[in-house]
């Protein structure tokens, strides 16, 4: 089988999935992600509400060299308690959703994350990415913005 | 043994900017090593330019070659792939480390549900 992406899907994926086993119920797990006081103390100062619709922000540290003050800005899409939150996480010049899913597992939670709409091609993301990673991934990921680059003019 | 693990050869990411190259890895992917001539007909491409393409691929370390009589066989080789493919990584461990400090809030019992709320 191949998934309809799967080839750009092997050249440079534009998503993040990561899963976690948490042994609370979901009632929780919700509000961890979403009353904004205990939100912060695991993720970022936040001013959310889980309202769609509703714009706020996350006060991260700032990465001056890849263009991120710091802020990440956004809305949200998407809410259904206990089992979903959607949002729109911006940031620099990222442009990205973040997905959270709660499904029941025996006594605890399976939480579910999808990051998605990275795009490869954006050279201060690479930056950002160097700024989070460093090392030779992020050596790595210049050598490309310098390539594409090139190959763009 | 190098201190830092070895980078990626830098031009995988041109090769890789090439969609009729990345087509060509595609097919090498679910066909297996094929001869630069049945690559040739599969692609309706004059057999030079594929050639081109192949020789930009393998001085990438994308794909490798192998002599079999008067045929050039190539075989797909992943690793660079891999390499590239590890570029959200730095996110990946973001949100991991993050998820970790969640569960630590949940086992602090902060977000435990008052005496008589909820089922």
């Amino acid at each position: 089988m191949t998934a309809p992406d799967a080839r750009d899907g092997a050249a440079a994926p534009t998503s993040i999935h990561v899963d976690e086993f948490l042994g609370h119920p979901p009632a929780a797990v919700w509000r961890a992600l979403t009353e904004p006081g205990l939100l912060a103390r695991w993720l970022m100062p936040n001013d959310f509400a889980p309202v769609v619709g509703h714009e706020f922000t996350f006060r991260a540290v700032p990465l001056p060299d890849a263009g991120f003050d710091g802020v990440v800005r956004c809305q949200v899409l998407a809410v259904e308690p206990v089992h979903l939150l959607r949002i729109g996480w911006r940031g620099g010049s990222l442009d990205t959703t973040v997905t959270w899913r709660l499904v029941p597992e025996g006594r605890g939670t399976r939480l579910l994350l999808d990051h998605e709409g990275f795009d490869p091609g954006d050279e201060v993301q690479r930056r950002a990415l160097r700024g989070l990673g460093g090392g030779w991934r992020g050596q790595l990921l210049t050598r490309l913005g310098e390539l594409l680059d090139a190959l763009a003019a | 043994m190098p201190r830092t693990p070895a980078p990626a050869r830098p031009d995988v990411f041109a090769a890789l900017a090439n969609p009729t190259r990345r087509d060509l890895l595609q097919a090498l992917l679910e066909r297996g090593p094929q001869p630069a001539q049945s690559l040739a007909e599969r692609f309706d491409m004059a057999r030079p330019s594929v050639s081109e393409h192949l020789r930009v691929l393998r001085e990438a370390g994308l794909v490798e070659e192998r002599r079999a009589g008067r045929q050039r066989i190539y075989r797909l080789e992943a690793e660079p792939l891999r390499e590239v493919a590890d570029w959200l990584a730095p996110y990946e461990r973001f949100w991991r480390t993050r998820l970790a400090g969640l569960r630590d809030l949940l086992d602090s019992g902060a977000a435990d549900l008052p005496p008589g709320a909820g089922s």
